[in-house]
């Protein structure tokens, strides 16, 4: 009896654990260990050591995508900003207000690949929105590529992902600001705070928490940003490289050009990096909930 | 004499007999009816049926096809727009080759990495249509992933394609495709913009180097800019059809694509972008569509496509059909054309090498590739094809421009690229230096020179 409740527990969890061995583990050891071999996917792999890792460090593209990657994490503190403001715009009991919290929210829950065709168009040369208006308005005399603009790569994708996180994390502020005492504002209120005072020494401490939380998870988004640079910018990751990002690296190399060994050592090192994001999440949310 | 007399009479009295009224008409009938008996010959037809002794299928060309086979076939982007075409040629090979069945899927724009993957995980496809515009039959076959045409086929069916396209995208000498449609390229004129520039479509330029100075003009008169596209997964290519350049040494081991020529090549181009005369989306784009797109929504004046997808800006577009026209494409100066290309290949492990090789040379006989260019603007591989008097008639839709001339055209279609070595590495390289000196303000020259120490380094020379 003692025998069979000891294995009963194990029989429950068998299928997950099977699972995230089959899904998980196994391609996690598996790229570890392509990562030392020279593999095109069509022909078997050959081992070279440590090959691709020196290949890796030496090659400038991938100092370059590093940093893209990190220039990306500007639209963290963008995010929470507007975020907050919008959660504060709309955490009022006003009729109809629903119907704004649900307008911001669509965005969220729109596909990034179609959004991201939308925003193509209207960043088109020849047809887009932006360069028509700016041309009715007089702004610009001949069309702007904004696309192909190399210094303009990143501050579109970056809009992009923006415009697309801001409903999500609006309502994540949202439920937080709705569970701060109104006394707090009252005493506030008493003690002479005006409406953006009360904001600053209130809401936003109060939203501590959250503001960790998005500032977290936005930042490992960030990182692992993918999609809206292929959408934008197809295969090619913008003119002269300028939105290739580690993540887009790692797909241009396996996909495109059949280095798979390669860019298994891109995922390795992007582990690495991503892993150190994660331990600095821990330390801020345990610190976070220590002040609380 | 006497006996010649009398002959002579008899004869002459029987002429006159045999030229005399006719006999007077019988009397009309008296009071008392007359009894005729007549003679009356009945014809019984009696049908027979004959089964007919059972001849030879001129399509079924392939000995040995292996009896139950089940092969299963991939195509690219032509679902759904020509299913009816693929299932009824499906049909007629199944009927050709009874007990053989095929499973057809189409693959569109993730086509080349799901035939990758395919090929990772031993599940590609037996036949496949492939695109030798893209490389994609070379890349297999370097690889050794595909059965090589020239040793399994018969001269007999090798002999029915075009050689200049039998013989594309080769490895080791070998062809490892056999042709199946091919476009001819044509330059898609939209009067609605061209005609402020005060042109004539047969003032379109005859030359490559000519477009800069068109592309400027349209600028001036209508601030369009051009849509024209380079190969950006095979600038080697755009290099020596379009600029004449030589990119290979005559041994095949050395790269030299930093000549003189190759300079002036992306002279033009840098010209084009400095003076922003180009869209640049378009020009850098991997997907033609973005170029045929930006067409169709009637920003751009020409494009350079094939009239098969025409069909686009007449379902896209309607309103802009009825304002298209067409001109030839500019000479390179490599003064050859290059082949716009589907093929069909098989893969080299397929359980069924014979009923595999029997589907591709099926699909890609006179007989069923003229009758897909009787629903599309495509044009056979096959010179048979031609003799069929719907290429000889007169082109009633801009769609058949190109049907008249189709076959002397295709016939001067030829591979005139060396095999490269790892080819995406090499166009990767060269990609960069293009790039940079478009868009970086790198001096062509040194950007070229460049390029090559990087491409020669990597295949050890």
């Amino acid at each position: 009896m003692p025998r069979k409740s000891a294995l009963t527990p194990y029989l429950f969890l068998a299928p997950a654990l099977i699972a995230i061995a089959v899904f998980v583990l196994y391609p996690i050891f598996a790229v570890v260990y392509y990562s030392f071999t020279d593999f095109d996917i069509s022909t078997p792999p050959v081992w070279v050591g440590l090959k691709n890792y020196q290949h890796l460090f030496s090659e400038p593209l991938f100092g370059q995508a590093l940093l893209h990657s990190f220039i990306y994490l500007i639209a963290t503190p963008i995010l929470i900003i507007l975020s907050i403001a919008l959660a504060i715009i709309v955490n009022r009991k006003l009729p109809g207000i629903n119907f704004f919290r649900g307008l911001y929210y669509i965005p969220a829950i729109s596909g990034s690949i179609a959004v991201g065709i939308i925003w193509r168009w209207l960043f088109d040369a020849q047809g887009g929105l932006l360069n028509g208006v700016l041309m009715w308005l007089g702004a610009i005399k001949e069309p702007v590529q904004w696309l192909t603009e190399p210094a303009l790569t990143l501050p579109i994708a970056i809009s992009l992902t923006v415009w697309m996180g801001v409903g999500y994390y609006m309502m994540v502020f949202l439920a937080g600001l709705q569970n701060i005492p109104e006394d707090l504002y009252d005493a506030a209120m008493i003690d002479g705070c005006n409406s953006w005072q009360k904001h600053l020494h209130v809401s936003i401490p109060g939203l501590r928490p959250q503001i960790t939380l998005v500032a977290v998870i936005s930042s490992l988004a960030a990182i692992e940003v993918y999609n809206e640079i292929l959408v934008l910018f197809g295969q090619l990751g913008g003119i002269l490289n300028s939105g290739v990002t580690m993540v887009f690296y790692l797909w241009r190399e396996a996909f495109r050009l059949n280095h798979a060994g390669y860019a298994s050592a891109i995922a390795i090192v992007l582990l690495v990096i991503t892993l150190g994001f994660s331990i600095l999440n821990m330390r801020l949310l345990e610190r976070g909930s220590e002040s609380d | 004499m006497r006996t010649k007399v009398l002959a002579l009479l008899m004869l002459i009295s029987f002429i006159l007999a045999a030229c005399a009224a006719p006999a007077a008409q019988p009397p009309p009938p008296t009071s008392a009816p007359v009894v005729q008996t007549q003679l009356v010959v009945q014809t019984q037809v009696i049908e027979k049926l004959v089964t007919p002794t059972p001849g030879p299928n001129p399509e079924a060309v392939i000995e040995g096809v292996e009896p139950n086979a089940e092969i299963s076939l991939w195509t690219f982007y032509l679902s759904p727009w020509f299913d009816d075409y693929i299932k009824s040629t499906i049909a007629r090979f199944e009927a050709t080759y009874p007990g053989v069945k095929v499973n057809w899927e189409d693959h569109q724009a993730t086509f080349l990495q799901d035939y990758r993957n395919a090929m990772a995980a031993g599940t590609a496809p037996d036949v496949a249509n492939l695109s030798d515009t893209e490389g994609w039959v070379r890349e297999f076959a370097a690889q050794g992933k595909l059965l090589s045409m020239s040793d399994n086929l018969p001269q007999s069916v090798i002999d029915q394609y075009f050689p200049g396209l039998f013989n594309l995208q080769t490895v080791g000498g070998k062809s490892y495709q056999v042709p199946w449609y091919q476009a001819i390229a044509i330059e898609l004129i939209n009067h609605q913009i061209y005609d402020k520039t005060g042109l004539k479509v047969e003032d379109f330029p005859k030359k490559y180097e000519d477009l800069p100075a068109l592309c400027k003009t349209i600028k001036e008169k209508t601030g369009t800019l051009c849509d024209i596209r380079l190969t950006v997964t095979d600038l080697l290519r755009d290099m020596a059809y379009q600029g004449g350049v030589k990119v290979m040494s005559d041994d095949g081991k050395k790269f030299t694509f930093d000549s003189p020529e190759a300079v002036a090549w992306l002279q033009m181009y840098v010209d084009m972008v400095k003076n922003n005369l180009v869209d640049r989306n378009a020009l850098m784009t991997t997907d033609d569509r973005v170029g045929l797109e930006l067409f169709t929504s009637g920003h751009a004046a020409f494009y350079q496509t094939g009239p098969q997808l025409i069909r686009t800006v007449r379902t896209d577009n309607p309103g802009l059909y009825g304002y298209l026209d067409v001109a030839p494409l500019p000479d390179g100066k490599s003064g050859k054309t290059a082949p716009t290309s589907m093929a069909m290949s098989v893969k080299a492990d397929t359980k069924y090498p014979k009923a595999a090789l029997a589907l591709a040379v099926f699909f890609t006989n006179p007989i069923s590739q003229l009758e897909f260019a009787k629903i599309v603007s495509i044009y056979p591989s096959t010179p048979a094809s031609y003799d069929d008097p719907f290429f000889s008639a007169k082109p009633v839709a801009i769609e058949d421009y190109a049907k008249p001339l189709a076959k002397e055209l295709i016939s001067k279609q030829a591979d005139i690229m060396p095999e490269i070595p790892q080819p995406k590495d090499v166009n990767e390289i060269v990609l960069q230096a293009v790039q940079s000196a478009l868009f970086g303000g790198v001096n062509p020259q040194k950007a070229l020179t460049d390029a090559v120490n990087k491409a020669n380094a990597l295949i050890g020379q």
